[in-house]
């Protein structure tokens, strides 16, 4: 289990902890006549550093929105303690500064965007004229403008979830906590919503946001904080949560059978229409490489396979099919 | 301070905008349809008996679509907001419970002001373009009819806070009829010898007494409320909605939204 709670490595200056939770707890009540108590999550201890993109990695139930529900205020947690932007969590100062967007938002239907923006931008206190201005360089930034005066009632599921993403923004918030924020989104939508929250690393921002979708985590994230059972599995930094270094390599190679002698040096082959799928570890690649020569065959492409952060998820969850290894042999295409 | 208000504004605002957009108001059509109706039939009466009927119907009316706003739109208040979660993204926001749960009423308490105040405006137009004096003495009993809504409105809002919207609606309207016969309770001592009069009290104490803020016979026959009673009336109702949402405020403040 990799665990380093407190971030940067050892050369970098220690970086603004702006979240900070110390054994947070919280369960739920089961049951109705017979009472128990079922744990959501369990002595969560978390840091968010200050301009980094945390992603909250886990499956269904695993606590990630139970989390964002605490921080948010919207559940009383059992114990801990939780700091955010140097304030604890009861305090409103925080909020002033802070932007979120809920799993599957709903918003007012019988509002439209602006609108309901520029309601938004009230209860931050926002005079009338920077309202109106910050919600139409919002809904632009979300590709709503032409939508801006419809009823979100005629909404898509992707439309609210952009305009759900530009309330979170509308205070141009330091800190931004998304639970979510690529769900019901198409190619198009998850696009801009990665982009949006680069950019707003870029402008020195923070953002911490779930999603059990890992290869947006891989994409995004500069630390990811995987959560199994309400516990924190791990968290660090992708590369050293993955072991990023290249152990095994995948070949593609034509004119030769898979029992052809010296290949089994690879540690597996398999037959892809004419051509042949090896895997090979790293040491034995010019001995495959030569095997294959001699057998009379061709190396058309070799590739590094290096394990995702779905791999990682998969074994330290268990129940896994394939490994890393065994997953790179959807890497080449058919042609 | 400021920001409190400016916040509570904010989603009373809002809330009254839902209402009108939510075609609530709608029910003023049919109030203008059954005064007109009853305008017409009520020419072949005379003059002080058809005065009186017309003045009965617009105020019963206005008590009876006033009550439904307050029982049905007042259950769906904070209930809606929790089954629909379009709480979270608000609450997540520098908006404290109390701020959100005040704006709500204060936003239904306008949307039945309106309401009431344009209902007013067309029983004293009907009385007048059917040849009748527009008294001024129907405010009299106008007003305690919103007092009695804004009550309606507070425990709406409690029972919504606490379970859930059809429950609410039930409870609230067990409420309104238990109060609106709360002298009832009281007749228990004469009627019921044997009941202890501690328990007949208490049940008089717990139960607000809705006939409090029903001047409408009164009134109909042209008598004026007296301004001390309608002054102890309104003290009688704040005290009222000050406890009830006071009790909703801390149910509301209390709950988890999971």
């Amino acid at each position: 289990m990799v665990r380093s709670p407190t971030g940067p490595a050892a050369d970098e200056a220690p970086r603004e902890r702006v979240l900070v939770t110390r054994r947070l707890c919280k369960s739920y009540r089961t049951g109705h006549i017979i009472q128990g108590r079922r744990p959501a999550l369990v002595d969560l201890d978390l840091e968010v550093l200050r301009g980094e993109i945390l992603g909250y990695v886990g499956a269904n139930g695993s606590g990630k929105t139970t989390t964002f529900k605490i921080l948010m205020g919207l559940l009383k947690p059992d114990g801990g303690e939780v700091t955010i932007l140097g304030a604890p969590l009861a305090s409103r100062a925080w909020r002033q500064r802070a932007g979120y967007l809920p799993e599957h938002p709903y918003l007012y239907d019988y509002l439209t965007a602006s609108e309901y923006l520029d309601y938004c931008g009230r209860l931050f206190g926002l005079g009338r004229e920077t309202r109106r201005e910050r919600a139409r360089e919002l809904l632009s930034l979300v590709g709503l403008e032409r939508s801006a005066d419809i009823p979100m009632r005629r909404f898509s599921k992707g439309m609210l979830q952009r305009a759900g993403l530009a309330q979170a923004l509308v205070n141009d918030p330091e800190l931004l906590f998304l639970d979510e924020p690529m769900s019901g989104l198409d190619p198009v939508g998850r696009r801009l919503v990665r982009d949006l929250i680069l950019a707003q690393r870029s402008a020195g921002k923070t953002v911490l946001f779930s999603t059990h979708i890992l290869s947006d985590a891989e994409t995004l994230c500069d630390r990811v904080a995987v959560l199994r059972g309400g516990r924190l599995l791990s968290v660090g930094p992708l590369g050293e949560l993955l072991k990023l270094d290249v152990t095994h390599l995948e070949l593609l190679v034509s004119g030769v059978a898979a029992g052809a002698p010296g290949l089994e040096a690879a540690s597996r082959a398999e037959a892809v229409g004419d051509r042949l799928r090896l895997l090979v570890e790293e040491g034995s690649l010019g001995r495959v490489v030569t095997a294959v020569e001699a057998a009379g065959g061709r190396v058309l492409g070799v590739q590094p396979v290096r394990r995702t952060l779905e791999d990682y998820f998969f074994e330290e969850l268990g129940g896994a099919p394939q490994g890393a290894a065994a997953r790179g042999a959807g890497a080449w295409g058919e042609g | 301070m400021g920001g409190r208000l400016s916040r509570t504004l904010a989603v009373a605002a809002n809330t009254f905008r839902e209402t009108v957009r939510e075609r609530v108001l709608y029910n003023l059509v049919f109030f203008a349809i059954l005064l007109t109706v009853a305008g017409l039939l009520l020419g072949q009466l005379s003059v002080r008996q058809d005065e009186k009927i017309l003045k009965d119907i617009g105020l019963a009316a206005m008590d009876l679509f006033g009550t439904l706003i307050a029982v049905f739109i007042g259950t769906g208040l904070v209930s809606k907001e929790i089954e629909r979660r379009s709480l979270y993204p608000l609450l997540a926001k520098p908006l404290s419970r109390g701020e959100f749960y005040l704006g709500k009423f204060a936003g239904l308490a306008f949307t039945l002001l309106v309401n009431l105040g344009a209902m007013l405006l067309g029983l004293l137009l009907t009385l007048l373009l059917t040849g009748r004096r527009p008294d001024p003495v129907l405010l009299g009993a106008v007003f305690p009819i919103l007092l009695g809504l804004l009550l309606t409105v507070a425990f709406a809002m409690l029972f919504s806070s606490l379970t859930s919207a059809t429950l609410a609606a039930v409870l609230t309207v067990s409420v309104v009829v238990v109060g609106r016969f709360a002298d009832v309770i009281r007749g228990m001592r004469d009627v019921a010898p044997g009941v202890p009069p501690a328990l007949v009290n208490a049940l008089f104490a717990i139960v607000p007494n809705f006939s409090n803020f029903d001047f409408k016979s009164k009134v109909a026959y042209g008598d004026a409320v007296p301004a001390a009673v309608l002054g102890w009336t309104m003290l009688y109702a704040a005290a009222w909605i000050v406890v009830v949402l006071g009790l909703g405020l801390a149910a509301f403040r209390a709950r988890d939204f999971k």
